[in-house]
C-alpha cells in the first residue's frame, strides 16, 4: 500500500495532475465523484475525506452526515479523456465511519466482506463480465423511441461505422486505464455493442465495470453519440445483459475444474451452480434492479427467464461453457441474468454468497436443461421443475425481502436501503399511465 | 569390562538419570577423573552419551581435550547443554580445539569481524559460506562454554546477548565480503557501492538470542562517481548474496534467518534504498509501530559511516512519533500485538508471548520510551535493560520496580537462552515434562529441580503481569503528588502525554482529577495513591474514561474518609474494578452516585446487587410512613430517597450483569409499587369514606419497566360511607396528592393516566361502578386491549380484586368478532404510521419501530383477546409469559416465537442501556458511533463493536417484523410497507 501511495504522489507531481477524482459507488450503483486538488491527496490518504454520508445511501437518509472516503492508491489512474490539457486522475475509495470502522453501507465494503468470507474458506473469486450497451444518436427520443446509430447485427463489421471507431477508441482508453479487454464486437441489436473485460478478482472487476461505464459514456460524448446501459431501451430488440463468468480458486487451483467431472465441472463447481440456481429468484432484485430490467428478462432473445442450467443452452440461466482441452484453469460458469445496469459490487457479492451457500450446504445440482426453455409450454416447464425468475421488480423485491442470504450478505443497512429504494421505484412506476394503455384502451373503453 | 567407577548413588548425586547405562558407559570411557565434571552439565546423561559418540567418530581430536580436565569439563558442559553444538562438533571434530584453551570474556565486535573475515579469505561461493558458518559456530561454541561456566549465568546474560549480536554482525560482514567477491558486476563499481546493514530488533539493541531471526535494513549509496540508482542495483544484489551466505542451504547448515521485512513497505518494498529514500518514506508514511521498530536501529555491518548517517537521520523521527496523529491507535495496535492470538495450548508455556512474558516487559518499556523520549534524549536507549535503568534514573519509573523488573527480564531471557541453546532452534516454549524442566533448571542454575523452577517462573510471570500498571500508571501520580518512593519526578507535561497515549480525551482534566484524588496526607489519599494506577488502567479500558475518572473523584470526595470505602478500595480489587467499569460506562449511575455515594459498598457484595423482594420494600415503606407519621414532606422525601437507592441498585446490577432483563422489569415495577404504596398511605387515610386503588397498566402492569419508563396507571375508588359526590371529590384529591408526593425532579416518576377510559378527555379517576358502566356501554377494543395489562397494585385489596374481576370480563371476552380483530389490526397499522415521530427511521425506533417492542406486544395481545377466555396461560399481564403460553398452545411455532422474544428482549435491553449510558431517555437507536459503542459495551459487546451491535439489532428486529407481518396482518403483502 505504501509503495502505491508513493507512486501516486510521485505520479501526480511528474504528470502535473491538476485534479484527482475520488470515486465511490452508491447503493444503486451510481458512480459518485469528488474532485480534490493534488495538495489534498496526501491528507485524503492519511485521514480520509469527509463527506455527507447520505450521498452513498441513495436518497434514503438525510442524516448521519459524516463519512470518510479513503482513496485506495492501488486504483490510481490518469483519466485519458481529459487529454493533457488539464490532467485528471481518479482513485476508488473505501468509505468509513468517522471512528475508522469500515462503513457498512459502502457497496465496495459489502463486496470486500463477501470476498473475505470466501477467503476464510480458502477461496478467491474471479469474474469476467460481457457488458452490452446501446449506442444511440442522442439521449433524445425520436417518435417516442431511442434512435440507434446503426442497424447492423451480431458480429457485423460496419465499414466506416461509428460503432467500430467507437469500440476501438473505448478499448484503447480502457487499456490506458489498465483495464484489459478480452473481446469486443457488434451485438444483435441495432447500435448494440459488447465489450468483454478480462478475468480479474471480483473487486477489481467491479471497479473496472464502474470505470468502463464512465469510459463508454465519455467516448460517446467525444464522438457525438450517446451510450446507454439501460437494460431494455428498444422494445423490439434484445436488451443489454451483463453475462458474468465466475470461478473460484483455491490457491492457484481452479476449484471448478475436475477433468473427470461431467463437463469437467468439479463437485465444488456443481454445488456452486446449484447454489446460484436455488437462490437466483431472491437475488434478482439486485442483479436486475430496475423496473426496466424485467422487460429484458422476460423479452426472450437469449435472456433467461427460468431457473435452469445447461451446457450449450443459451436459454439457460447458468451456462457451463466448454473449455479448451488442457485449459482447466479457465473452468468457469456463466450467470446470464444480470444486466448492464446492476451495481456490480452488490451483485457479485450475492452471486458469490449464493454459490458458497451451495457448497456449504452441499446442494444437489438439478438435471441439465437441454431444450430451449422458451419453447416449452408452461405445463412442460412445471413438469420439469423449471422455476421462473421473478416477472417484475415488485415480485423480485418481495422475494428478496424474505431472503436471509441477501440480508446477511448485504448487511442490514444496505439491505434496508435497497428495499426502500426499489419499493419507491416500483411505486412511481405503477403510478404511470403508459402510451400502451392509452393506445389499447382509450378508444375502446 | 572394567570395574564400575562409582556407585549408582554417586551417579544419581551427580545428576545422572539413566544410572545403569551410565555406569556401563563410564566404564567404557575409562576416565575416572572426568566423572565429577558431569555434575556441572545440564544433562549429564546427554553429555556422556554425546561424548561417547564423539569418541567413536573422532577419537584423535578428543584425546588432547580429555587429557586436560579443565578443557574436558568445558566440553562436558557444552555437550550437556546443547545437542545442537554437539552435532556441530561431530560434523567438524577438528573444531574441538576451540575448547582447549581457557576462555576469557567474549571478544569485541571488531575481533569477531576480523576473525570471520579471515576465515573466508580467498574463498568464494559455497566454500566461503561453509567456512564462514563453521567459524561462526566455533565462536558460538566458545561463547556457550563461557556462558555455561558461570555459577550464576544471570550475571553473564547481558554480555552473552551482546556478544551474540556482535558475532552475528561479524557474520554479516564476512558474508558481505564474499558477496562483493562473487557479485557479477565490474569490480570498480562494486567497490564504489556502499552498503550499510542496519540491525533492528534484538540485533540492533545488542540483546540477541542464541537463535533468532536477525532483523536488518539495507541502505545503499554510490561513491566515487557511481550513480545512486546503479549503486542501489548493485547493492541489492550484494544484499541478496549476503543473506544467502547466512541462510541459504549449503553443506554446513544455515545460521539463522536474515529478515529484512521491517524495511519500508515490508515484503513488497525495495530491498535496498538510498538514505534519502528511507528518510522520504518515514517522513511520509511510516506508522507508529514502524517507529517502534526503528527505536532499536543500529549500524550492524557493512559501511559504518553510511549506517551512522542513517541512524542520525532517522532517530529524530522516531522520537517525535508520539506527537503524531494516530499514535494512540498505534499504541493500541501494539498492545493487541502483545496480547495477539496464541494457540490456547501454548498460553501457559509461552515464554515470550504469554501473559507475563517477555513481550509484556518490552512493550511497556518501549511505550514509555516513545512517550518520554520525545522530550528527553536521556531515555533513548536501544536495549531493554539500559532503557529500564535510564527510565529509573530520570525518574519516569520507580527505582525499586526497575531493579525488580530488570531481574525478571533477565530471568526470562536466561530461560529462553538455555532452551534455544539446547537444540540451536528458535523456540519460546517452556517444556512441560518434568525431566526437561529438571534439565532446564540445571542448565540455568536457577533451581535444582523441576518444581522449584516452575514455581519461580510462575512467580516471575505474575510479577511481570503487574508490570505495566506499576511502570506505566503508577508514576503518573508523581506528576501531581510527591510520592514517598525514590526518584520519581514526572512533570505534568509528561503525565499528560502518557494519559493521552492511553485514550483520555482530556488528559489535563484527568490529571487534575488524579491530583485531587491523591493529594494530601489523608488516609484516603494514601490508599488512592496505591490504587489509582491500576484503576487508571481500568478506566482507560472503559467506554468513557474521562467521565469515569471524574465520577470517581466526586464519589471519593463525597465519601471522604468513610472507613468501609477505603477498606473496599484497598482490599477488594474486584469491587474497585466494578466501580471503574460502572463509572466509565454509565452517566446514569454516575449521577445517582452523587446522591447515594454509599451505594459503592454494594459492589463488594453480590447479594447487594440483587433486586430486593417486594415484601422487603413494602416493609421499609411502612416503617418510613410510621416514622414520619406527622410530616408528609419528610415522608415523601424518605420515599424518594429509597426509590433512588433501589434504582441505583438495579442499575449497578444491570451493568455488572447480576440480573436479567426480566428481573430488571420486575424490580423496577416493585420499586414503583413501593413508592406508590407509601404515597397512598399518606394521601388516603383509613376511614376517609372511600376505598381507593391504583391499577398498573402498560409496561408497569406487565412488570416490564425499564430505566426511564413512565408508569402507566389508572385510579379507581368505591364509596365506603361517603356520598357519591364526596367520594369522587375525595378520590380526585388523592390523585393530586399522589402526583405531588411522588414528584422527583432527578429521576422523574411520571404517573401516566393516558390509558384511562376516553383517554385524554376522560375523568382522571372513576368509581368501580363508573368503570363497569363505561365498559358495558362503550367498550372499544383498544380499551379491552389496554386492560390486558391492568394489574391492581396498590390500595384496598377488595377493590383491586373487584376491578380485576371486571377487567377480566372485558379483556378476555368469550368470543371476539372478526370485525373487532380487524379493528385491532387497523389501529396498529395507523399507530405505526402516526405515532412514529416525524422523520424517525422506523428501523431504529426501539418502541414503535419495525419489529421492536410494540410489534411484539400487539401480536401477543391480539392472541390474548382472541383466546384468553379459554386458555388460562394467556391470562397474564406479562408479554413474555403470554408469548410462552401462545407457543405452548400452538398459536405460534417455536421459531417464530423465538424471533419475537429475541427482538423484544434486545429492544428492551437496548432501551435500558441507552438510559444508563447517557442518563437520558430516548427511544431511537443512536446513529453516532461513539454513542452506539457505549450502548454496545453495556450490552456486553467487546470494545469496537458499534457496527456489529447495530447490525445485530437491525437483523433481529427485521426477522421479528417478518413474523409479525405474516402472523398479525396475514400473508397478503401490502404494496408499500415501511
Amino acid at each position: 500500500m505504501d509503495k502505491q501511495r508513493d507512486f501516486v504522489l510521485r505520479t501526480i507531481e511528474e504528470r502535473g495532475v491538476k485534479f484527482v477524482r475520488l470515486w465511490f459507488t452508491d447503493v444503486v450503483g451510481t458512480l459518485k465523484s469528488v474532485a480534490i486538488t493534488p495538495a489534498e491527496v496526501e491528507g485524503a490518504f492519511a485521514e480520509g475525506l469527509g463527506f455527507d454520508g447520505s450521498a452513498i445511501e441513495g436518497f434514503t437518509r438525510a442524516y448521519e452526515a459524516d463519512m470518510l472516503a479513503l482513496p485506495d492508491p492501488s486504483t490510481f489512474q490518469i483519466l485519458p479523456w481529459r487529454g493533457e490539457i488539464d490532467p485528471t486522475a481518479r482513485m476508488f475509495c473505501d468509505i468509513s465511519t468517522p471512528d475508522g470502522q469500515p462503513s457498512l453501507s459502502d457497496p465496495r465494503n459489502v463486496l470486500k466482506r463477501a470476498l473475505a468470507k470466501a477467503a476464510d474458506r480458502g477461496f478467491s473469486f474471479y469474474t469476467h463480465p460481457e457488458i452490452e450497451f446501446y449506442l444511440l444518436k442522442s439521449s433524445k427520443l425520436k417518435n417516442g423511441a431511442p434512435e440507434p446509430v446503426d442497424s447492423a447485427g451480431f458480429f457485423d463489421n460496419v465499414p466506416g461505422g461509428t460503432a467500430h471507431d467507437f469500440r476501438r477508441r473505448s478499448v484503447r482508453m480502457l487499456e490506458d486505464l489498465g483495464i484489459s479487454v478480452e473481446f469486443s464486437h457488434h451485438e444483435a441489436g441495432p447500435g448494440q455493442n459488447e465489450i468483454d473485460l478480462r478475468y480479474a478478482d471480483a473487486l477489481t472487476t467491479a471497479d473496472n465495470i464502474m470505470t468502463f461505464r464512465t469510459v463508454v459514456k465519455e467516448v460517446a460524448i467525444e464522438q457525438g453519440v450517446y451510450a446507454t446501459f439501460m437494460p431494455k431501451p428498444l422494445s423490439g430488440h434484445p436488451g443489454s445483459g451483463m453475462h458474468t463468468h465466475m470461478s473460484l480458486f483455491e490457491g492457484d487451483t481452479n476449484a471448478f475444474y475436475d477433468p473427470s467431472g461431467h463437463y469437467q465441472l468439479s463437485k465444488i463447481g456443481k454445488q456452486f451452480v446449484a447454489g446460484l440456481l436455488r437462490h437466483a429468484p431472491e437475488i434478482t432484485a439486485v442483479t436486475n434492479q430496475f423496473v426496466n430490467s424485467y422487460k429484458r428478462l422476460w423479452g426472450g432473445d437469449e435472456a433467461p427467464s427460468f431457473v435452469t442450467w445447461g451446457h450449450n443452452n443459451r436459454s439457460a440461466l447458468v451456462r457451463v461453457p466448454l473449455y479448451k482441452p488442457g485449459k482447466g484453469q479457465s473452468a468457469r460458469v456463466e450467470y446470464r441474468a444480470m444486466d448492464s445496469a446492476a451495481n456490480p459490487y452488490l451483485a457479485f457479492s450475492l452471486l458469490l454468497a449464493a454459490g458458497l451457500k451451495g457448497i456449504e450446504e452441499g446442494y444437489e445440482l438439478p438435471p441439465e436443461a437441454e431444450d430451449n426453455v422458451w419453447e416449452l409450454s408452461d405445463a412442460e416447464r412445471r413438469a420439469l421443475g423449471y422455476e421462473p425468475l421473478p416477472a417484475s421488480l415488485d415480485r423480485a423485491v418481495s422475494l428478496m425481502e424474505d431472503s436471509e442470504l441477501v440480508a446477511e450478505t448485504l448487511g442490514e443497512r444496505v439491505f434496508n436501503y435497497v428495499l426502500l429504494n426499489k419499493r419507491r421505484e416500483w411505486k412511481a412506476y405503477r403510478a404511470q399511465v403508459t402510451p400502451y394503455e392509452l393506445e389499447s384502451n382509450l378508444e375502446i373503453l | 569390562m572394567t570395574r564400575a567407577p562409582s556407585t549408582l548413588t554417586e551417579l544419581a548425586r551427580l545428576g545422572f538419570a539413566e544410572l545403569g547405562e551410565t555406569s556401563e558407559r563410564l566404564g567404557e570411557l575409562d576416565a575416572p577423573d572426568l566423572v565429577p565434571y558431569f555434575a556441572s552439565a545440564a544433562n549429564p546423561d546427554q553429555a556422556l552419551r554425546l561424548l561417547m559418540g564423539l569418541r567413536a567418530v573422532a577419537s584423535d581430536h578428543l584425546i588432547p581435550l580429555l587429557a586436560d580436565t579443565e578443557a574436558a569439563g568445558r566440553l562436558v558442559r557444552v555437550l550437556g547443554a546443547s545437542e545442537g553444538l554437539a552435532s556441530f562438533l561431530a560434523r567438524h571434530p577438528e573444531q574441538l580445539d576451540a575448547l582447549l584453551e581457557p576462555l576469557g570474556a567474549p571478544p569485541t565486535a571488531a575481533d569477531y569481524s576480523d576473525d570471520l573475515e579471515a576465515a573466508v579469505e580467498g574463498l568464494s561461493g559455497e566454500a566461503a559460506w561453509v567456512a564462514l558458518r563453521i567459524r561462526y559456530r566455533r565462536h558460538l561454541t566458545r561463547l556457550a562454554a563461557w556462558d555455561l561456566e558461570h555459577a550464576d549465568p544471570i550475571l553473564a546474560l547481558d554480555r552473552v546477548a551482546a556478544a551474540l549480536a556482535d558475532v552475528a554482525g561479524a557474520a554479516l560482514d564476512a558474508s558481505l565480503l564474499v558477496a562483493r567477491r562473487d557479485a557479477p558486476f565490474p569490480p570498480d563499481q562494486i567497490a564504489a557501492t556502499k552498503l550499510a546493514i542496519i540491525g533492528m530488533g534484538k540485533a540492533g539493541a545488542r540483546e540477541l538470542n542464541y537463535v533468532s531471526d536477525v532483523d536488518v535494513i539495507f541502505v545503499g549509496e554510490g561513491s566515487e562517481g557511481l550513480a545512486d540508482d546503479r549503486a542501489v542495483e548493485i547493492a541489492t544484489r550484494l544484499a541478496m548474496l549476503t543473506m544467502r551466505g547466512i541462510h541459504e542451504l549449503a553443506t554446513e547448515p544455515s545460521l539463522w534467518e536474515v529478515d529484512a521485512n521491517l524495511r519500508p513497505e515490508g515484503k513488497d518494498g525495495a530491498l535496498v534504498r538510498t538514505l534519502e529514500s528511507h528518510v522520504a518514506y518515514y517522513e511520509r508514511w511510516a506508522k507508529g509501530w514502524e517507529f517502534q521498530a526503528l527505536l532499536k536501529a543500529r549500524p550492524l555491518a557493512g559501511d559504518v559511516e553510511l549506517g551512522e548517517r542513517y541512524v542520525a537521520a532517522i532517530s529524530p523521527m522516531v522520537w517525535s512519533s508520539a506527537s503524531r496523529e494516530g499514535f494512540v491507535e498505534s499504541v493500541q495496535r501494539m498492545r493487541e500485538r502483545v496480547t495477539e492470538h496464541i494457540p490456547a495450548s501454548e498460553v501457559d508455556v509461552q515464554l515470550k508471548l504469554g501473559p507475563g512474558g517477555l513481550r509484556d516487559v518490552e512493550f511497556t518499556i518501549q511505550l514509555l520510551q516513545l512517550v518520554h523520549g520525545q522530550s528527553d534524549p536521556r531515555v533513548r536507549q536501544r536495549d531493554t535493560l539500559s532503557a529500564l535503568v535510564a527510565l529509573a534514573d530520570e525518574g519516569y519509573i520507580g527505582r525499586v520496580e526497575a531493579a525488580e523488573f530488570g531481574q525478571d527480564y533477565r530471568f526470562l531471557r536466561l530461560l529462553e537462552h538455555r532452551l534455544q541453546l539446547s537444540r540451536l532452534r528458535r523456540t519460546h516454549l517452556m517444556p512441560t515434562d518434568l525431566e526437561a524442566l529438571r534439565i532446564l533448571a540445571r542448565a540455568t542454575g536457577l533451581a535444582t529441580n523441576a518444581d522449584d523452577l516452575a514455581e519461580q517462573w510462575q512467580r516471575t510471570k505474575h510479577a511481570v503481569r503487574r508490570l505495566h500498571e506499576r511502570l506505566f500508571y503508577r508514576p503518573l501520580l508523581s506528576a501531581v503528588a510527591a510520592l514517598p518512593e525514590d526518584g520519581l519526578s514526572l512533570t505534568s507535561e509528561q503525565a499528560v502525554a502518557r494519559l493521552a497515549a492511553i485514550g483520555f480525551r482530556d488528559p489535563r482534566g484527568a490529571l487534575n482529577h488524579i491530583a485531587a484524588l491523591t493529594g494530601g496526607v489523608s488516609r484516603r489519599a494514601t490508599i488512592q495513591r496505591n490504587l489509582l494506577p491500576v484503576m487508571l488502567q481500568w478506566f482507560a479500558e472503559g467506554a468513557d474514561p474521562d467521565y469515569g475518572l471524574l465520577a470517581f473523584r466526586k464519589l471519593s470526595e463525597d465519601l471522604g474518609e468513610a472507613y468501609w470505602f477505603l477498606r473496599m478500595l484497598r482490599d477488594s480489587s474486584g469491587a474497585a474494578q466494578r466501580l471503574t467499569s460502572v463509572l466509565s460506562g454509565s452517566r446514569f449511575v454516575g449521577a445517582l452516585f452523587e446522591r447515594i455515594p454509599e451505594a459503592a459498598a454494594w459492589l463488594e457484595n453480590e447479594d447487594e446487587l440483587r433486586p430486593r423482594p417486594l415484601e422487603q420494600l413494602l416493609e421499609e415503606t411502612r416503617a418510613t410512613i410510621a416514622r414520619h407519621a406527622d410530616d408528609e414532606d419528610a415522608a415523601a422525601s424518605a420515599l424518594r430517597t429509597a426509590r433512588r437507592r433501589e434504582i441505583l441498585r438495579l442499575a449497578l446490577a444491570g451493568i455488572v450483569g447480576t440480573i436479567t432483563i426480566g428481573e430488571l422489569g420486575h424490580g423496577l415495577s416493585d420499586i414503583t409499587t413501593a413508592v406508590l404504596t407509601g404515597a397512598l398511605a399518606i394521601a388516603h387515610r383509613y376511614g376517609d369514606g372511600i376505598e381507593f386503588g391504583i391499577i398498573a397498566m402498560g409496561r408497569y402492569g406487565g412488570a416490564e419497566l425499564g430505566f426511564g419508563s413512565d408508569a402507566d396507571v389508572m385510579y379507581v375508588y368505591r364509596p365506603a360511607g361517603a356520598s357519591d359526590e364526596e367520594a369522587q371529590q375525595r378520590a380526585e384529591q388523592i390523585v393530586h396528592a399522589l402526583s405531588r408526593l411522588t414528584e422527583d425532579l432527578r429521576i422523574p416518576l411520571d404517573l401516566d393516566i393516558g390509558l384511562r377510559p376516553e383517554g385524554k378527555n376522560g375523568a382522571i379517576v372513576r368509581s368501580l361502578e363508573s368503570y363497569r358502566a363505561y365498559y358495558a356501554r362503550w367498550s372499544l377494543t383498544w380499551e379491552a386491549q389496554a386492560l390486558l395489562r391492568a394489574r391492581g397494585v396498590v390500595g384496598d385489596a377488595p377493590l383491586l380484586d373487584a376491578f380485576e374481576e371486571l377487567a377480566d370480563e372485558v379483556r378476555y371476552p368469550a368470543s371476539i368478532s372478526e370485525q373487532d380483530v380487524r379493528e385491532v389490526k387497523r389501529i396498529k397499522a395507523r399507530v405505526e404510521n402516526e405515532r412514529l415521530p416525524q422523520a424517525a427511521d422506523p428501523a431504529r425506533h426501539l418502541k414503535l419501530g419495525r419489529g421492536s417492542l410494540s410489534d411484539v406486544e400487539w401480536f401477543v395481545q391480539l392472541l390474548q383477546l382472541q383466546h384468553g377466555a379459554r386458555v388460562p396461560g394467556l391470562r397474564t399481564t406479562s408479554t413474555l409469559e403470554a408469548l410462552a403460553a401462545a407457543e405452548t398452545e400452538g398459536f405460534v411455532d417455536a421459531a417464530d416465537a423465538g424471533r419475537l422474544r429475541d427482538a423484544w428482549i434486545l429492544a428492551s435491553r437496548a432501551r435500558s442501556a441507552m438510559t444508563l449510558w447517557t442518563a437520558k431517555t430516548s427511544d431511537v437507536l443512536p446513529t453516532d458511533h461513539q454513542q452506539l459503542e457505549g450502548v454496545a459495551r453495556l450490552l456486553e459487546y467487546p470494545p469496537g463493536s458499534a457496527s456489529r451491535f447495530e447490525d445485530d439489532y437491525l437483523r433481529v428486529t427485521r426477522l421479528a417484523r417478518q413474523v409479525f407481518e405474516r402472523r398479525f396482518y396475514g400473508d397478503s403483502r401490502p404494496g408499500s410497507r415501511r
